[in-house]
């Protein structure tokens, strides 16, 4: 029903058909609000062929999917509802007024980075920092890449992300336009890690914007990817952001992911990855920020002995939801995985997190171990959460465990009989909780930003 | 799933390959041909297959069953006819022609005062299967309500149990003698529209038990029912209805074995439990019915909405289950724990080998305050078994003080099998406290090293290391069935080590 709403060439007498309720008849207008997402023609008769051909696929592939809904396994836990009322429409063109005094306050400082900015989902060169790269490095814009040296990317854009995970894939894939982009050649270090910041600024309608990234590590290299997501203000907008990862034999990523978005912004982001023979993959999620955020993590391993290891923090607070999926699918043999998810909800917040780990018939010697701890602060907080194992070898080692519970009462209580006031210790015990994840960050300035953030929404939180 | 990689595969991986020679060792113990397999030639009085409202009526009227009964079948079909097959679960089979499954089979004498006048033929089958009911009656303790096919035709115990004030009956028996009771209670706990297949039971249930334990009363001794599918393309619908009224305690035991058939029998059982205030109610299952040949071919589906209902204060309903046969499994035994302090307990051990399936689990409604759960899950999966725990564990905004642990561990028994894990946690309550583990294994070669230092044989060896790891959930399962699960378990992994 849905597909067929979405679908622009259905025959128009469908939908008065009298067979419909009253619930199909609104999620039949409430599918045409993303429709205005996919671009009008899939093709501006610029790129090279196989692009236009990757976006039409795509705007094909989310008329066919429509919009998920509850009886969709992936949104379960995730209403569309709030995000469909908000009437997003693409944001047309790059926004050029900002200069680099505008977004002084949102950088890190004593951070040494190369630094990418996207403002709206459009590369910004006049705020980025490209200076002094390593010999072999690309990293720019998609857009200014796509035009001058398209062929640099035709092995990988739209390759590693594949069909998509769902619509929202589906259509950031039809409205491919710009990005960042990284590759680095075989063998290459990047000195300093690559900041990618998305900054987002408040648009007369409601936007939203769609930056797809590409980053690519050929053999040996070596490289730190840091990306942010931050706002202007209180804006009310939807980034629909999808990033692909390719990691070579033996080459390592470690990739720092922060979403502080504005308490108005809505959130779809997918990490796309596939990992050589013996690569690394090195992730920390933090999830701060947003109204409602969605985070798909997909993990493929196309060679044996790769290890990929994502661990992620979340705080969830009043009216706020945030979701992670992550998809780890073992094929191969001899490869491991790690997930370490930690929650803290409070105030009328809800989280999500669902995690799968797949290990198909021939991936023996497969080693993962998936963990997900929640701490529930409030009456009106919700967690759901669902790790699942679909194990089709037997010579593994798989295990999840997950938690939900308060603060042990008896850790409150020593703390209070050292005299420290209740606020305070409760504070302080969130924070021991948050601080195994926040002490992995590994890069200084981005864990004390983080540390910070987090102290302060706890303090303001209603614990 | 396709045999076609594991063939290639052998080839060239040596591991698989040794692995293949040592379970060719034991095929002549996997070829082995289903222990319980025989039919008993009696005269039934079958209704052809098919299913309307005429059908539903003349099952309604060979029972003699007053008018509301047959209206709440009725409801129950029409609702039924209005929703989907269910296909979200991880097992796969043809779909099922519900057109050819004939709805009543009856064995033709009736009446029988006592067990003299019991068809001797059916006597013998019971002692095939090693539960003679004239022993079961000079058994203490135990009291049998056998079910042969769908109508029960020997009651034991019964006085014994009178005394007590317990009712321990036949549901169409129940119909006819505690209409009030059971109106009042049935379809309570499993609406007619809960899901498909209960909905079908709904419309269509021919027999099962109705236990009633009044006030204050610990029912006597363990009741158990012993159900047999025995006419080839009868589906069993059985209605089991368990109330515990304030302050009793009832043990239930059910054990299942059915005779060889080529064709898919289809099973879609409801059964409810009700307990009140500071009730206990403990429900448990062994199940074995034929799991289809080698292929999967013409084993049972086995498709059983289960669920219980704390519904007093301090009240415990705890399930305990050892699924090792059918085809396919499919069932849930859920607690809903609406009274304060209730309790309600999963413990469960299933077995797929061959081209076994089973989606099974437990769900746990936390709606009271204090009310706690414990979920202990071990699967093992052999051949090309699939197996699957699907659970969950919800506990609602008012649920203060809420608690649960769940486990659930698998045991994979050679490269083709597979173990899923799918738990779902909703948790709305700061105060719950919530965990969930899960692991998933193979034997480790060290243990087996181990015992087979010691001079035991391999089979021997798992069979000892499998029972170690079900031990958690053997020990809650009363005596005699315990003894008959571990043997049962034994005999089910004979040939699928290797």
């Amino acid at each position: 029903m849905t597909a067929a709403a979405l679908n622009t060439q259905a025959p128009t007498g469908k939908a008065a058909t009298p067979a419909l309720t009253p619930a199909q008849t609104s999620a039949h207008t409430q599918a045409q609000a993303l429709d205005g997402w996919l671009p009008e023609r899939a093709t501006d008769g610029q790129d090279p062929a196989w692009v236009e051909t990757l976006r039409s696929a795509a705007a094909e592939r989310a008329r066919a999917l429509g919009l998920p809904t509850r009886k969709n396994e992936g949104w379960r836990y995730t209403g569309l509802q709030a995000l469909l009322q908000q009437g997003f429409a693409p944001v047309s063109e790059a926004l050029e007024a900002l200069q680099p005094e505008d977004i002084e306050d949102l950088l890190l400082p004593d951070l040494d980075a190369y630094r990418v900015v996207m403002v709206n989902g459009y590369f910004a060169p006049a705020l980025s920092a490209l200076d002094g790269l390593p010999n072999g490095v690309v990293l720019g814009g998609l857009h200014t890449t796509l035009t001058e040296t398209p062929d640099l990317l035709a092995d990988s854009l739209g390759e590693v992300a594949g069909d998509g995970a769902h619509l929202f894939s589906a259509l950031n894939t039809a409205t491919l336009s710009d990005g960042m982009v990284l590759l680095a050649e075989r063998g290459v270090l990047l000195d300093k890690p690559v900041e990618l910041l998305h900054l987002s600024v408040g648009t007369e309608s409601p936007g939203v914007a769609q930056p797809r990234h590409l980053v690519r590590l050929g053999e040996g290299a070596r490289g730190t990817l840091i990306e942010r997501y931050a706002s202007l203000g209180d804006a009310t907008y939807c980034n629909n952001a999808l990033i692909e990862l390719d990691l070579g034999h033996d080459s390592v990523l470690e990739h720092r992911r922060l979403q502080l978005e504005s308490p108005n912004a809505f959130h779809v982001s997918g990490v796309y990855l596939r990992q050589g023979t013996s690569s690394r993959y090195d992730a920390i999620n933090i999830g701060l920020g947003g109204r409602w955020a969605r985070t798909d993590i997909i993990t493929r391993f196309a060679g044996e002995h790769a290890e990929c290891d994502l661990q992620g923090l979340y705080l969830a607070g009043d009216g706020q939801l945030i979701d992670y999926h992550l998809d780890v699918r073992h094929a191969l043999p001899h490869c491991s995985s790690r997930e370490n998810f930690k929650g803290i909800v409070h105030g009328k917040g809800k989280a999500v997190f669902d995690g799968l780990v797949y290990v198909a018939r021939d991936a023996q010697q497969t080693d993962a171990a998936m963990s997900n701890r929640n701490l529930l602060l409030s009456q009106n907080a919700e967690i759901d959460t669902k790790p699942q194992l679909e194990i089709y070898a037997d010579d593994v080692k798989c295990s999840h465990g997950t938690t939900v519970g308060q603060i042990e009462p008896e850790m409150l209580f020593y703390l209070r009989s050292r005299g420290i006031a209740e606020g305070l210790a409760r504070r302080m015990l969130c924070l021991g909780f948050a601080g195994e994840i926040i002490g992995a960050l590994g890069i200084e300035p981005l864990a004390e930003h983080v540390s910070e953030v987090v102290g302060q929404r706890l303090e303001h939180a209603p614990l | 799933m396709s045999a076609t990689p594991d063939d290639v595969r052998t080839a060239d991986n040596p591991a698989a390959a040794s692995a293949g020679d040592a379970s060719a060792e034991y095929d002549h113990l996997v070829q082995s041909e289903y222990e319980h397999g025989f039919v008993t030639q009696i005269e039934s009085d079958t209704l052809p297959p098919g299913l309307d409202e005429s059908v539903i009526a003349t099952i309604s009227q060979r029972k003699g069953e007053p008018q509301w009964m047959l209206d709440w079948r009725l409801a129950a079909y029409r609702k039924w006819l209005e929703m989907p097959t269910p296909e979200w679960a991880a097992v796969h089979h043809p779909p099922i022609d519900f057109q050819a499954v004939s709805y009543f089979s009856a064995p033709k004498r009736k009446e029988l005062k006592s067990l003299d006048e019991v068809d001797p033929l059916l006597l013998e089958t019971y002692e095939k299967l090693g539960i003679p009911i004239e022993e079961q009656k000079a058994l203490a303790g135990v009291a049998v309500d056998a079910v042969f096919d769908s109508v029960s035709v020997a009651t034991t115990f019964r006085e014994k149990l009178a005394e007590a004030g317990v009712i321990f009956c036949s549901i169409s028996e129940a119909v006819q003698e505690y209409p009030e009771l059971v109106q009042k209670h049935l379809g309570t706990v499993v609406p007619q529209t809960d899901n498909f297949y209960a909905g079908l039971n709904s419309a269509v249930f021919t027999d099962g038990t109705f236990v009633y334990v009044p006030k204050n009363t610990r029912c006597p001794m363990e009741l158990s029912t012993y159900f047999r599918i025995n006419e080839a393309k009868t589906g069993q619908f059985e209605r089991t209805l368990i109330v515990a009224d304030e302050g009793s305690y009832v043990s239930y035991l059910e054990g299942c074995t059915a005779p060889q058939r080529d064709e898919n029998q289809l099973h879609a059982a409801v059964v409810e439990l009700i307990a009140m205030d500071n009730a206990e109610i403990k429900y448990s299952t062994v199940q074995n019915w034929y799991p289809g040949d080698e292929e999967g071919r013409g084993g049972i589906y086995n498709f059983v909405t289960k669920r219980g209902d704390c519904r007093g204060v301090n009240s415990k309903i705890s399930w305990t289950q050892v699924e090792t046969g059918s085809a396919i499994t499919w069932k849930y035994p859920s607690c809903i724990l609406r009274g304060d302090n209730s309790v309600g307990e999963f413990y469960s051990v299933a077995v797929t080998k061959g081209r076994q399936q089973a989606d099974t689990g437990t769900k746990m409604i936390h709606l009271g305050r204090n009310t706690s759960s414990t979920i202990v899950s071990k699967g093992i999966s052999a051949q090309h078994g699939i197996q699957s725990y699907r659970g969950l564990v919800r506990i609602a905004a008012k649920a203060e003080g809420a608690r649960n642990h769940t486990q659930c561990d698998s045991l994979l028994i050679g490269d083709k099998c597979a173990a899923n894990t799918f738990p779902y946690i909703e948790v709305k309550n700061p105060g719950a406290k919530m965990e969930h583990e899960a692991t998933t294994s193979k034997i480790s070669d060290d243990q087996l090293f181990y015992c087979r230092s010691r001079g035991l044989s391999e089979e021997d060896a798992v069979s000892m290391i499998v029972n170690g790891f079900c031990k958690e959930v053997f020990n809650e399962l009363p005596m005699e069935f315990a003894v008959e699960a571990q043997k049962l378990l034994s005999i089910s992994l004979e040939g699928a080590v290797g």
